[in-house]
């Protein structure tokens, strides 16, 4: 917990100690235009991407994951410090589960295991139009389907036509088609609502 | 009297066939959306407009040879056929093509459900009662009763109503909306939630100037007095780094939004980017 | 075809986890979460039938399976080739919606990746950039 609290406060520093900031312009080597020239990725359209993994988490031992792809392919994930993880939100690897799905962006290494940079637990992205409202939770209609989406209050964000996003949820419309960022609990037709994006 | 009240189901049933026969024949979106109907699915979509159609014409014919006189059995018998004919098809969809459109009674697009076979279930239910006037006419058992007849036709309206997905816009979906306004049951926090800072940050000239060397998602974030800190991986010059962002927490204002990247192994400040005016 | 700009989210497919489950293959039968593809709301009259892009004033050339187009993320210049799979996204439901990054802003949904090709130019918890999609 220390070593977090000096971590954070180094990077606090860095970014708003003060005199230490220099102008954007300051900065030639980091005009948009050379910014912007970034890597084409290689791969060609339809194929699929070494450096991504999907499936779902058989074992988790030390700070590598195994995966079960969908498509019956196995994946070693190695975790490293740089790795964002996401589960409903930004969190820490010990979060992660047996019996998790995930996607995984990273290097594919020689030895065929996947370093990670981003991983995304349970991360789903579906439209829906809301069939009824209770406390807290939306009864969503997914191509026919029955799905609970549950509003977490002060973590599940709004956005309701392109406006910034915001924490009340209560504009929502029964009837109103959304499109939902989320968390699914595995093995259920349950979801945490990260974000709610309604339509007019 | 329950002879007269049998009589009756010719009408019901008549009634909701030709209602179901103008979607079919009449409305010119169901041409589109057949093909993705549970018909298309289980036809293929070529086969399946025609076979529509059909289905409207023949649902016609019954419908007005149930509500006009003369009252042959036949007439009841052929619409509890028809209709037993679609709780089998409906149940035989919802298990082929499951989330296919029913192409019942509405152009709408509505799935399949329990809903749509309980109300074709009704619907040979009131056909079979019908069989059972005995070739009985409605209209003078109407005038014979008109306050129970009136009653039960309205009733069993009502049923066919409640079952069917497609008039829910019509009486559910209000009733939900009533109870939600006088309930309020979503309460969202109140505090500015993480992604209004990633859509600010997004929004910033120091995040457009550092995008492309960032390499993850959000890692961790937090706040600092009126700043929220987003941090991201990294890579500057071949050195692995921390891109942290501070971003106004209470107000938005993406010109404010600074970043720095940080050295992972040494600690070091490799660039700090803030827009010139408020640098100092 | 010129280049349209809009807005980019993205699906699963490919019978994954969760309730992507139920997805199956997309409209083309090749759909993959792994894969560099992507849904696009004209690949037949009858997707064009349900997408609805010109009710909200968007005009999108008919393209069938297989063809590819380039989505260039608005926010940060990254830019992913993918091949058509299925047909989406349904543009009509969210017409006049608008995501920016600075002053780069798209209106209306017209493309969706697939989370390996979404995830190679901006991050899954996102949802939802401004792109602009080309087919060169």
């Amino acid at each position: 917990m220390a070593n977090t609290m000096d971590r954070r406060r180094l990077l606090s520093t860095a970014v708003l100690g003060g005199a230490g900031i220099a102008g954007a312009t300051a900065l030639g080597s980091l005009a948009p235009e050379a910014a912007f020239a970034a890597e084409p990725v290689k791969i060609a359209p339809g194929a699929p991407d070494p450096n991504f993994a999907e499936g779902r988490v058989t074992s988790i031992t030390g700070s590598v994951v195994l995966l079960a792809g969908s498509d019956g392919a196995l994946h070693r994930i190695q975790v490293t410090n740089g790795t964002s993880i996401w589960k409903f939100q930004p969190t820490t690897f010990d979060k992660l589960t047996k019996g998790d799905g995930m996607y995984v962006r990273g290097v594919r290494l020689p030895d065929g295991t996947l370093a990670a940079d981003s991983l995304w637990a349970n991360i789903v992205n579906l439209t829906a139009h809301i069939a009824s409202v209770g406390r807290n939770v939306l009864y969503l209609d997914h191509h026919g389907k029955r799905l609970i989406g549950h509003v977490v209050p002060g973590t599940t964000a709004a956005v309701y036509n392109g406006t910034p996003a915001i924490s009340d949820v209560s504009l929502l419309k029964v009837g109103g088609h959304v499109q939902v960022i989320g968390a699914w609990h595995p093995d259920t037709n349950e979801i945490s609502i990260a974000t709610v994006y309604a339509a007019n | 009297m329950l002879q007269s009240l049998a009589a009756l189901q010719s009408l019901l049933v008549g009634v909701v066939l030709i209602w179901s026969a103008r979607i079919k024949l009449l409305d010119r979106r169901v041409a589109g959306q057949v093909g993705n109907s549970a018909l298309g699915t289980l036809l293929g979509p070529e086969r399946a407009v025609p076979a529509y159609r059909l289905l409207g014409g023949v649902e016609l014919l019954l419908g007005v040879a149930l509500v006009l006189p003369p009252a042959p059995v036949a007439e009841p018998v052929a619409a509890t056929a028809l209709a037993a004919g679609f709780v089998g098809y409906l149940w035989y969809a919802r298990r082929v093509a499951p989330g296919a459109s029913c192409g019942c009674l509405s152009a709408k697009a509505t799935p399949v459900t329990g809903r749509s076979i309980g109300r074709a279930g009704v619907l040979a239910l009131a056909g079979l009662f019908g069989v059972a006037a005995g070739g009985t006419y409605w209209l003078p058992a109407l005038t014979g009763a008109p306050a129970a007849s009136v009653g039960l036709l309205l009733a069993e309206a009502a049923l066919i109503v409640a079952l069917s997905p497609e008039f829910d816009s019509g009486w559910l979906l209000p009733l939900r909306r009533l109870r939600v306004r006088l309930t309020s049951p979503l309460r969202g926090g109140s505090g500015v939630p993480l992604l209004a800072s990633v859509q600010q940050l997004q929004l910033s000239a120091a995040y457009r100037q550092v995008a492309a060397l960032l390499t993850s998602d959000v890692r961790e974030h937090w706040l600092e007095e009126s700043w929220r800190m987003v941090c991201y991986s990294a890579r500057y010059q071949g050195r692995p780094a921390t891109a942290v962002f501070a971003v106004p927490a209470a107000e938005v204002a993406p010109d404010r939004v600074r970043v720095a990247l940080v050295d992972d192994s040494t600690g070091a400040t490799l660039v700090s980017l803030a827009d010139p005016a408020y640098a100092s | 075809m010129a280049a349209v700009t809009g807005e980019v989210s993205w699906f699963c497919c490919g019978s994954a986890w969760g309730p992507c489950a139920s997805t199956g293959r997309g409209a083309c039968g090749t759909c993959t979460s792994g894969n560099f593809q992507h849904a696009w709301p004209n690949t037949s009259a009858a997707c064009l039938a349900i997408t609805r892009p010109d009710v909200c004033g968007t005009s999108l050339s008919r393209r069938t399976c297989g063809f590819t187009h380039y989505t260039t993320n608005l926010c940060n210049g990254a830019r992913v080739g993918t091949a058509i799979a299925d047909c989406g996204p349904q543009t009509d439901l969210f017409c006049g919606e608008r995501a920016c990054c600075g002053s780069a802003c798209g209106t209306n949904r017209i493309i969706d990746l697939t989370p390996a090709a979404y995830s190679a130019i901006a991050s899954l918890s996102t949802g939802l950039r401004p792109c602009s999609v080309d087919t060169v």
